[in-house]
């Protein structure tokens, strides 16, 4: 009776035909429905302290279509193997299955999917028949080997990863649920997670099902391949030996040729990880490391020598190369030479820091803000005065400034030097001479002298003064006196800036013995 | 202050050794110009631009002059960077009409000189507004990415350094010489 109306009917129909009993009963299925509707994911405690045994059916309806597949799977394996023994020997009076069933796919958060949850109830209403059809007296190895295959193939019919995460539901036996598989996190220096991937690995062998496995195995390399995308690993050069010796071990027992390639992709993580720790961890103690490892290292290394434009889909994750890594080492330690580690790092060779995001588009991210940061080291050197500047805004004002005022010069001194001499007609070659002597001699001389607002400005005034003085020559007779008011304004305007900010006094000084000479 | 100190040092050493300076680091921009063999090229093609700028009676302003020393520096830069091609460029194409864009926009950097353009942001963003004020000021480099901009401004103020030092020095010269011996008074 149960089964037929399982199978056709809604539940709310299924309680009116399989409770038309008492109005009492039928309010109280109302309060529930309500209750349920509203608040499907939190009345866990409650629902099942009502007596709702004959309810559960309907119940399982909207529980379960807002349920995810693996959810269900989780909580229900942990019954599968434990809980359901003692329930199918009562599944005769096919009241308490249901309540079972509903007891234990709560703990995890539901979320609608309702191809899933279809499937689901046709699942359950086949395990629900199934039992039933046989004698409750009978073998329950049995039927338990039969909610496990049925269970099996419709995670089979499911694509990967719907499967990885039926597998890390499985995996949530220890642990709470998992939201979604990148959690798995190995790497918040949880050894437990650490331990239970090794567990649930080891476990995975033991399971009844031969496709457990192989499903087993892949998830353990997806896990893998998250735990090398994950730069934050956890830094226990033992534990990662752990791991590593563990899936040794399961390569060795285990036949299957995924289970090896998922330990060999493992021990390639966990070769990254131990050469991720020994980027950490001082020098000398990463080195011991490295030999131990590096038999196993450099066969699954090349294979882990991505580009950076891959995307991760396969073990090879975020991009790692161990040759760069000790240059990066040296890099991050060594200030000045930028340069020659720069080249192999800068194009595809990125290596992802501990305890940073590791999805190539901050690596991306990463590695363009350490070259703009370089190339303001290399402004800063050439501004002067700007080693006690922080930060990148005022370094930028600090350089905008010096460029305006570098130009500004540039244009006083190219309209300083049409006035001297506007028909230059001396030769090159003496003025080169003169050029190169006076390159060096005045240079001392310029230190000297005090850089001061006073003679600054006297000079500055006294310029248009002294050139209009000067005797008449064939080179000034045709001297047209540029407008030098509006110069020496701005000149004393630039003077003063710079006085303010700490400018050297080399950029001034000549100026003013310039212009003193000029007198 | 340490860095003038460095500055003479480093330019007595040059003077007094007279040959080139082993740069272990040969791509930073600050060992680029600050050789002397550039230092040199330099001056030697400013005087003979200022010198045939001079003879061709073509220097009606204090703007010739500039733009003469802008683009002695630009071609001895190889017209390697940005900003000295934009600038060779804009002083090929001066003539045509067409270019007046260019022009303007290798050349804004002289209207701007007199109203300095502040950098001065109250929301956040602060950055990107200084780097396009910084763009404006480094010819031909407006809408470049942070990254090339940055290395386009280490190149050009190096070289603007240098254009400065040989401007001065240059004005030192032709001042000693027409003042025809007077002492400097110190």
């Amino acid at each position: 009776m149960l089964r037929g109306q399982l199978q056709c009917l809604s539940p709310r129909f299924l309680l009116f035909c399989s409770f038309p009993s008492s109005a009492a009963s039928f309010s109280i299925l109302i309060l529930i429905l309500l209750l349920l509707r509203r608040r499907r994911r939190r009345r866990l405690s409650e629902l099942k302290n009502i007596a709702f045994s004959p309810f559960a059916c309907f119940s399982r309806r909207f529980f379960v279509s807002g349920m995810e597949k693996e959810r269900f799977f989780g909580g229900g394996w942990k019954s599968a193997h434990a809980g359901l023994l003692p329930e199918v020997s009562a599944f005769a009076g096919d009241e308490h299955l249901p309540h079972s069933f509903v007891g234990f796919g709560w703990e995890q958060p539901v979320h609608g999917q309702e191809a899933h949850a279809q499937q689901l109830e046709s699942a359950l209403s086949s395990l629900v028949s199934s039992p039933s059809s046989n004698a409750p007296d009978g073998n329950d190895s049995v039927v338990i080997r039969e909610l496990i295959g049925r269970l099996g193939s419709i995670c089979n019919s499911g694509n990967v990863s719907p499967s990885s995460r039926c597998h890390s539901a499985h995996a949530s036996y220890y642990s709470t649920p998992l939201s979604s598989p990148p959690k798995l996190n190995l790497a918040g220096a949880d050894h437990q997670r650490q331990r239970m991937l090794v567990n649930q690995v080891a476990a995975a062998p033991f399971l009844a099902d031969q496709g457990f496995a192989e499903r087993a195995a892949r998830f353990s390399c997806f896990g893998a391949a998250e735990a090398g995308q994950l730069s934050r690993v956890s830094s226990r050069q033992s534990l990662a030996k752990e791991v590593a010796a563990s899936y040794a071990m399961m390569a060795g027992s285990s036949s299957s040729p995924e289970a090896s390639s998922a330990s060999e992709k493992l021990t390639a993580v966990v070769a990254e990880h131990n050469a991720r720790k020994r980027k950490a961890a001082p020098k000398g103690k990463g080195k011991a490391a490295a030999p131990s490892s590096s038999s196993a290292m450099d066969p699954p290394e090349e294979e882990n020598s991505d580009s950076k434009r891959c995307k991760a889909a396969e073990a090879g994750g975020a991009d790692k190369d161990a040759p760069v890594k000790p240059k990066t080492e040296q890099n991050s330690s060594d200030d000045g030479n930028a340069k020659p580690p720069e080249p192999p790092k800068d194009y595809i060779h990125v290596r992802a820091r501990r305890g940073q995001a590791t999805d190539s588009h901050s690596l991306a991210e990463r590695v363009r803000r350490e070259k703009i940061s370089e190339r303001m080291k290399l402004l800063q050197d050439l501004v002067p005065g700007c080693n006690k500047v922080t930060g990148k805004a005022v370094m930028l004002d600090e350089i905008i400034n010096y460029v305006q005022s570098l130009q500004r010069q540039v244009e006083f001194l190219s309209m300083k030097l049409a006035t001297l001499d506007p028909q230059l007609e001396f030769d090159t070659e003496t003025l080169l001479s003169k050029e190169m002597h006076q390159v060096h001699v005045p240079l001392p001389q310029q230190v000297l002298f005090p850089l001061d607002m006073a003679t600054s400005a006297f000079s500055l005034a006294q310029l248009p003064l002294k050139l209009a003085e000067n005797p008449p020559d064939s080179m000034f007779s045709s001297l047209q006196l540029p407008p030098i008011d509006h110069l020496a304004n701005l000149w004393e305007d630039d003077l003063r800036y710079v006085v303010q900010t700490g400018f050297p006094q080399s950029q001034e000084a000549p100026f003013s013995s310039g212009a003193l000479r000029a007198e | 202050m340490s860095h003038a100190a460095a500055d003479t040092a480093a330019d007595a050493a040059l003077g007094s050794s007279g040959k080139l300076r082993t740069a272990p680091k040969s791509s930073t921009p600050v060992n680029r110009w600050r050789n002397s063999s550039k230092e040199r090229a330099y001056r030697r093609r400013l005087v003979e631009v200022l010198c045939s700028a001079a003879a061709n009676s073509r220097s009606s302003g204090p703007c010739s002059i500039k733009e003469a020393a802008d683009s002695a520096l630009a071609t001895t830069a190889h017209g390697r960077s940005r900003w000295s091609r934009a600038i060779l460029f804009a002083r090929r194409c001066r003539g045509s009409g067409s270019s007046r864009k260019l022009l303007a926009k290798a050349g804004g950097t002289r209207c701007r000189l007199t109203s300095a353009p502040p950098p001065p942001t109250k929301k956040g963003n602060k950055l990107g507004h200084r780097l396009r004020a910084l763009g404006r000021l480094v010819p031909g480099c407006r809408k470049l990415p942070a990254l090339t901009l940055l290395e386009e401004a280490a190149d050009y103020l190096a070289a603007l350094e240098m254009q400065a030092k040989a401007l001065r020095d240059l004005t030192d010269v032709l001042s000693a010489a027409e003042s025809g011996g007077v002492p400097p008074e110190n």
